[in-house]
């Protein structure tokens, strides 16, 4: 049976994965910076909570209720300030991060300063793998779809998306409603993992933590942001060897990767591409020469869905 | 396609392998019992962690050169949780399920305490925080104990002390809205001012990071109290006095030890005089076994060893003690014995715990702010029963 602690390690990797999924489609897809997103993950987090110990519901219709409210969050912010683009998007849901910690922080449905204690321990490796699975296919599907091609168009050109008929203010609500979603689902399974909850866990630097998951990985790349998601969840644990210099380390990797692979671990590398370099690999060691799979379907193959994917 | 198939699930499998092994290289050695020191050695809460871990490694020297515990000998795993959450979590994950440790003394925060204790009360592990001082810790189970001054404990005994003492009847009760701590605590007092008989007559709430306290302050000397009780931290407390001060409101503040930083009187200089804390230690006037640890401490580290140290070290000494009497060092085997612990003489005092599992610590210290620093105003002796 494999060691409880890898097994946690395992499910909060799962539950980051979740939520910088939901993150890579408002940032890496969408292309709007989004320092917010703990604050989605907050209220799906307080919200499933509140559902389960207050209300005795079950634990799934408390983790669809957070998704749900968080995502509802997600269209209330996206109104006033997805007409907004860059910095002043960034700085406005950075505004948004402050105000949601400080309501928490006062309400008193949410424990105040106190926080939410006892929350039944629900999340398990296997829940959370199960929806960490299904998000990614989800990923994957919207991300092939009329919305991911919508979603891609306004990241690479936001004037020529409009000309060609994509009413960007409408897309970019969506992408922040589905985004928030997946965060408020990851602060359900939070919730009812860590079992207690206090604003101050969902600062600023909650929202920076996730999305360095999503550029360390490769912004718009979903294996990228799975892989990023499981390195810096991995990370800060691999390097209990070396105890007081650990923070330093971890430090010093975001540093290094961003000088040597500004693009990230999986910048531009999608699940079609991976499957493609594993028909090369395959065909290539099934014996003919490296110019081989050059040639034919393949690499037609992986252009057009580069092309497709982004 | 089959064959290329094969060959990659065999990489995966030696990758698989690869880690597995890399994880496993932490053997249990033989002859050893184990004490994990769960805590912050990095970011906001450091200075507690490292404290803590200085007054533990401080007993486990001591125990190991009188002869270990059970004829073996005692390590400190430590780990740094960073006070994050999700790494308290894991944290008390690997003491349980890789370093099996027979006891996790920390997080010496509420909150962390909180995380660790639902995971080691599900795996039966004893988990003592070592200063965890808000509501809702023991209550988690019966493998989860603490070793400090709670607030439920000690601001009723110095309520008691301060109406009885300093006659003050009309109470002004000053917290910091967002401060966990400090919402719990004025709760206490409100409750403790009503039974003593004294009267609150105004209750203002600021919040932490607050510089500008003049409303609060006018509303305080509109009700003219003889004292105030303010329950947040330092910083708050000592701009709030020197707002009193600058108003005319010439009263004393009594507060828990979140106002128990020098920072209190480099900030609020001579508006903090007379200003008076509740702690758990006090290395003034100490009996001959704390001066003892005093004196060792001062000569590893070269300074004076504050409450966390203190506690620290109790904390371990009163989890061997446990583990002597029962003469197991499973958790299973000496909770009960541990549970039973009576007015066990430590440096930081008198621990005894309650069947609930709260500790009920005797005596209390009162310190007063005296030229700039704090000193012992009085020992405040806790009685067994409420």
């Amino acid at each position: 049976m494999i060691n409880a602690y890898y097994l946690q390690v395992l499910t909060i990797m799962g539950i980051n994965v979740i939520m910088a999924l939901g993150l890579n489609l408002i940032t890496g897809v969408t292309g709007q910076l989004s320092l917010g997103h703990a604050a989605f993950m907050s209220i799906g987090a307080y919200a499933a909570a509140i559902l389960t110990l207050n209300y005795g519901a079950p634990f799934w219709l408390a983790l669809l209720f957070g998704a749900l409210v968080a995502a509802f969050f997600g269209v209330l912010l996206g109104f006033p300030t997805l007409r907004l683009s860059g910095d002043y998007l960034a700085i406005a849901t950075m505004g948004f991060g402050e105000i949601t910690r400080v309501i928490l922080l006062n309400l008193d449905i949410a424990g105040r300063a106190l926080g939410i204690s006892g929350i039944p321990h629900s999340s398990n490796f296997s829940t959370v793998w199960i929806l960490a699975v299904l998000s990614i296919v989800t990923m994957v599907f919207v991300g092939n779809s009329r919305l991911g091609r919508a979603f891609l168009a306004i990241r690479e050109d936001e004037i020529a998306a409009e000309a060609m008929g994509v009413n960007s203010t409408y897309y970019k609500i969506q992408a922040f409603a589905l985004g928030s979603f997946f965060a408020g689902l990851g602060g359900g399974l939070y919730a009812h993992y860590i079992t207690y909850l206090n604003p101050s866990d969902f600062g600023f630097m909650k929202s920076i933590e996730i999305l360095n998951m999503v550029v360390l990985g490769g912004m718009g790349s979903i294996p990228g942001t799975i892989l990023g998601a499981g390195v810096l969840t991995a990370v800060p644990e691999v390097l209990r060897a070396v105890r007081e210099y650990r923070m330093l380390f971890y430090g010093g990797l975001l540093v290094f990767m961003m000088i040597f692979k500004p693009n990230g671990l999986l910048g531009g590398v999608h699940f079609s591409t991976i499957r493609n370099w594993l028909i090369r690999i395959f065909k290539g060691s099934a014996g003919s020469p490296a110019g081989g799979s050059r040639g034919g379907t393949g690499a037609g193959e992986d252009a057009k869905t580069r092309v497709q994917e982004g | 396609m089959r064959s290329a198939h094969g060959k990659f699930s065999r990489w995966i499998l030696f990758l698989v392998l690869a880690l597995s092994m890399i994880g496993s290289s932490a053997v249990l050695a033989a002859g050893e019992v184990k004490i994990g020191f769960l805590g912050a050695l990095t970011g906001n809460v450091a200075t507690y962690g490292i404290q803590t871990l200085r007054g533990m490694e401080m007993a486990a020297d001591e125990i190991n050169t009188a002869g270990g515990v059970l004829g073996q000998k005692l390590v400190i795993v430590k780990e740094d949780d960073r006070g994050d959450k999700t790494e308290i979590a894991n944290v008390t994950q690997k003491f349980i399920s890789r370093d099996h440790v027979s006891a996790i003394i920390g997080d010496p925060t509420t909150g962390g305490t909180k995380v660790a204790a639902a995971i080691a009360q599900e795996n039966k592990v004893i988990l003592l925080s070592a200063g965890a001082v808000g509501a809702g810790v023991v209550e988690i189970g019966d493998f989860i104990f603490r070793n400090t001054v709670i607030d439920s404990i000690a601001a009723p005994a110095v309520t008691k002390y301060i109406v009885e003492q300093f006659k003050w009847k009309r109470i002004a009760l000053v917290t910091s809205i967002n401060n966990d701590y400090s919402v719990g605590l004025s709760r206490i007092f409100e409750e403790a001012v009503k039974d003593n008989g004294g009267g609150i007559m105004v209750k203002e709430n600021v919040s932490d990071g607050d510089t500008d306290f003049s409303a609060q302050v006018t509303k305080l000397k509109a009700a003219k109290p003889d004292g105030m009780i303010f329950t947040g931290y330092y910083t708050e407390g000592a701009l709030l006095m020197k707002e009193l001060r600058k108003q005319g409101l010439n009263i004393n503040m009594v507060g828990g030890d979140g106002l128990l930083s020098p920072v209190l009187s480099e900030l609020g200089g001579k508006a903090v005089e007379g200003s008076m804390v509740y702690a758990g230690f006090s290395p003034e006037r100490p009996s001959p076994a704390t001066k003892k640890f005093l004196d060792a401490y001062r000569a590893k580290y070269h300074e004076e060893a504050d409450m966390f140290v203190a506690q620290g070290y109790d904390a371990v000494k009163i989890v061997v003690a446990a583990m002597k009497r029962a003469k197991s060092t499973e958790p299973q085997g000496y909770r009960k014995e541990l549970a039973e612990t009576k007015g066990f003489p430590g440096v930081s005092g008198n621990t005894t715990f309650l069947p609930n599992r709260e500790p009920l610590k005797s005596p209390i210290c009162l310190l007063v702010v005296r030229n700039g620093k704090f000193g012992l105003l009085e020992r405040i002796p806790v009685s067994p029963k409420k």
